[in-house]
């Protein structure tokens, strides 16, 4: 008759080791699936009031005020699906916390709606290549491109035809947020001019302010 | 008139700027001399099969069109490089929204080039200090982009995010003000996307702005022999024909193109649609005007009365920046041009006697009513009697009107052979208002002085003396005799 019987180097401290180990990695994972869905909500992000501007023009478009009452988070866009890319994304965004406390003590404080609406364009054309990187992928949660009908006649052929090949955010920029020219058309001293004017600044005062960090 | 050149001298000259204008000087239309590896952008494809879908309707009228047939497609007219003011990233090119004359110009050389500096492509300069007194004062900014802009276009502002602000843009006025620099629209007579030669030879390519009060071409037209004659043998005009030479490829009707720009006989077309115009109509008081070219190819026309600039000289250009004048048109020479038109049609007699009575027109205006009202405003503004700003007073509008509204109908009627709008829309309503509102509201400014300055300019002119027969009569009111031997 055979023993079931554990390899000797299975001392009972070893098997403590590999219980407690195991719980601690489930609860490891199950806190980071929470800290995810946590700092992926809408109000985690807004505890930022940098963030705060960002969701006024969020609030104005349609992935937040639709007919059919379906709402995308922050993080429903900005954050990939998945534990692992999620937390990854979570720390590679830990960084905006860091600028945003530095900020608050010293260097460009994104608060202040003028260095915001400085910074933009930037953070636009940074989002724009991580939504590309990805292939659109968290938009893909929600659309499925074979599956676009539109409300004019020929949308569903042109997401068919001319669309082949091509993924969302070539096309769909400027949904969500603020308008920000293509990288490649941008001016950074047209859009200095726009803030100043917006905002009754002095001309040249945008250029201080941006370049000052 | 001062003779700038003698009579040869004056002919050379304006076949030289009839050559200059035309192109080439021959009499056909200008055809455009690139070689077609110049157009076909690659990306154009893309573009028209996806806004076959989104924006058939514009992406059929290009069909439609000879660009489409020639091969030249949306990347042609539209493509931009990323520098450029106005560019924005669209599908993965960089394009403009406005196609601007320079952009027209790649191919279309020389109907650019003759549009340039031409009333048209100047029609911002020309209601520059109008703006504020009119568009903001009397009314309100906001009208400015749907009303004035529209027919003399708009200075367009390219936002820092790359919109084009709606405060002036959309916009196909004739002289607007691109971000590029140049000034103009091709569209506001060529309709896009289709650009058909006949819709821009129709006169109805040019009601759209040249109607109603104060420049009722439209109007005048319709209700002369020309239009009379359009409207019955329209199919006759051979509107889309590749030339359009007046009195070879058609001869039924001129249209307003025929006139101001087109080819008849020996005299080329052209884009210069102000060219041909011996008289200023749309002043307080009209003056012939001189032509002045300058040798960088731009020109401005000069009042008569002023003394025209040597070949050679520097001279003050439409922006007020100085270049050297290549050569000056007297009036006469425009106008020459003008009844070369004519004698396709008319004898020389019919041709001249014509311009004889709308220049009679023009004078008895000048004289009677245009430079009395003119003389009396500068004192009543030189005494104090009213404020330096235009409008605040009610004199101000009646004598605006006076000279825009119906004396501008009264000279045109006269220029364009409509009886009705020389006489009942024009010169009738002139001396209407300058008797029954103008004088009367003098007196009223005037006060105490007015007697005295209504004489000095008006009662002792002598077309004016008839006033002071009151004793005539004339049973046209159903009162008084018929004078013996009177008709």
């Amino acid at each position: 008759m055979v023993r079931l019987r554990a390899p000797l180097f299975i001392t009972r401290h070893v098997l403590f080791a590999l219980v407690a180990g195991g719980l601690a990695g489930i609860l490891f994972m199950a806190f980071l699936i929470e800290f995810d869905h946590f700092t992926s909500s809408n109000a985690f992000c807004t505890n930022c009031h940098s963030m705060a501007l960002a969701e006024d023009s969020y609030k104005t478009s349609v992935h937040y005020n639709n007919a059919s009452g379906v709402r995308a988070s922050c993080g429903d866009c900005h954050v990939s699906e998945g534990v692992f890319s999620a937390t990854w994304d979570h720390a590679v965004g830990g960084k905006d916390l860091l600028k945003q406390i530095k900020g608050s003590l010293f260097g460009p404080d994104y608060d202040d709606p003028v260095i915001n609406a400085l910074h933009l364009p930037e953070a636009a054309f940074a989002a724009r290549r991580w939504f590309k990187d990805r292939d659109s992928a968290t938009c893909k949660r929600c659309h499925d491109q074979d599956a676009i009908q539109g409300k004019r006649a020929d949308t569903a052929a042109i997401h068919r035809d001319e669309a082949a090949g091509k993924t969302c955010i070539d096309c769909h920029i400027n949904l969500v947020h603020r308008k920000v020219p293509g990288a490649e058309t941008f001016k950074r001293d047209a859009w200095n001019v726009m803030i100043e004017q917006e905002f009754g600044l002095k001309p040249g005062e945008a250029a201080e302010r941006f370049g000052g960090h | 008139m001062r003779e700038v050149m003698g009579i040869q001298g004056g002919w050379y000259a304006l076949l030289l700027g009839a050559c200059l204008l035309g192109g080439a000087g021959h009499t056909l239309a200008a055809k455009v001399k690139l070689e077609p590896s110049n157009w076909g952008h690659p990306a154009g494809e893309a573009c028209a099969s996806c806004h076959a879908k989104s924006s058939a309707g514009l992406t059929q009228q290009w069909q439609d069109g000879a660009h489409a047939k020639a091969g030249v497609n949306c990347m042609d007219c539209h493509q931009a490089a990323p520098g450029d003011s106005d560019a924005i990233t669209h599908e993965g090119q960089v394009i403009a929204t406005i196609v601007s004359p320079k952009d027209c110009g790649r191919c279309h050389v020389s109907e650019v080039e003759e549009s340039q500096g031409s009333v048209h492509a100047e029609a911002v300069a020309v209601v520059g200090d109008r703006l504020k007194a009119l568009a903001d004062n009397l009314t309100g900014p906001a009208v400015q982009a749907a009303g004035c802009d529209q027919c003399h276009g708009s200075v367009v502002k390219v936002r820092g995010d790359g919109t084009l602000d709606p405060a002036t843009w959309p916009n196909s006025g004739i002289g607007r003000v691109n971000p590029d620099g140049s000034k103009g629209s091709c569209s506001a007579c060529h309709g896009r996307h289709e650009f058909s030669r006949a819709q821009a030879r129709d006169p109805a390519a040019c009601v759209r702005c040249h109607a109603g009060p104060d420049s009722p071409d439209k109007e005048v037209f319709e209700a002369s022999k020309h239009g009379m004659a359009y409207v019955a043998h329209r199919d006759k005009m051979n509107l889309g024909s590749d030339t359009w030479v007046a009195g070879k490829d058609y001869s039924a009707a001129p249209t307003c193109a025929t006139c101001h720009m087109g080819a008849a006989g020996k005299l080329p077309a052209s884009h210069d649609v102000g060219m041909r115009d011996a008289w200023r109509l749309n002043s307080p008081v009209s003056e012939k005007q001189y032509l002045i070219m300058f040798t960088d190819g731009d020109k401005r026309d000069l009042p008569a009365s002023q003394e025209p600039p040597k070949r050679g000289a520097q001279f003050e250009k439409n922006d007020g920046t100085q270049a050297e004048v290549k050569f000056v048109v007297p009036p006469d020479r425009r106008r020459q041009a003008m009844q070369s038109v004519c004698l396709e049609c008319h004898s020389k007699a019919v041709t001249e006697g014509f311009m004889k009575q709308f220049d009679n027109v023009v004078e008895l205006f000048n004289a009677k009513f245009a430079i009395p009202a003119r003389d009396l405003m500068a004192d009543l503004y030189a005494a104090g009697k009213l404020t330096p700003l235009p409008f605040d007073e009610p004199i101000e509008l009646t004598y605006w009107e006076l000279w825009h509204d119906e004396g501008a109908r009264a000279r045109h009627g006269a220029a364009m052979a409509s009886p009705n709008h020389a006489w009942w829309e024009g010169m009738y309503l002139v001396g209407r208002n300058f008797y029954t509102r103008f004088l009367p509201q003098v007196r009223e400014v005037a006060g105490a002085d007015a007697q005295a300055l209504i004489d000095r300019h008006v009662t002792t002119k002598d077309q004016h003396q008839w006033l002071k027969d009151g004793q005539q009569t004339n049973p046209i009111l159903g009162f008084g005799k018929r004078e013996a031997g009177g008709g």
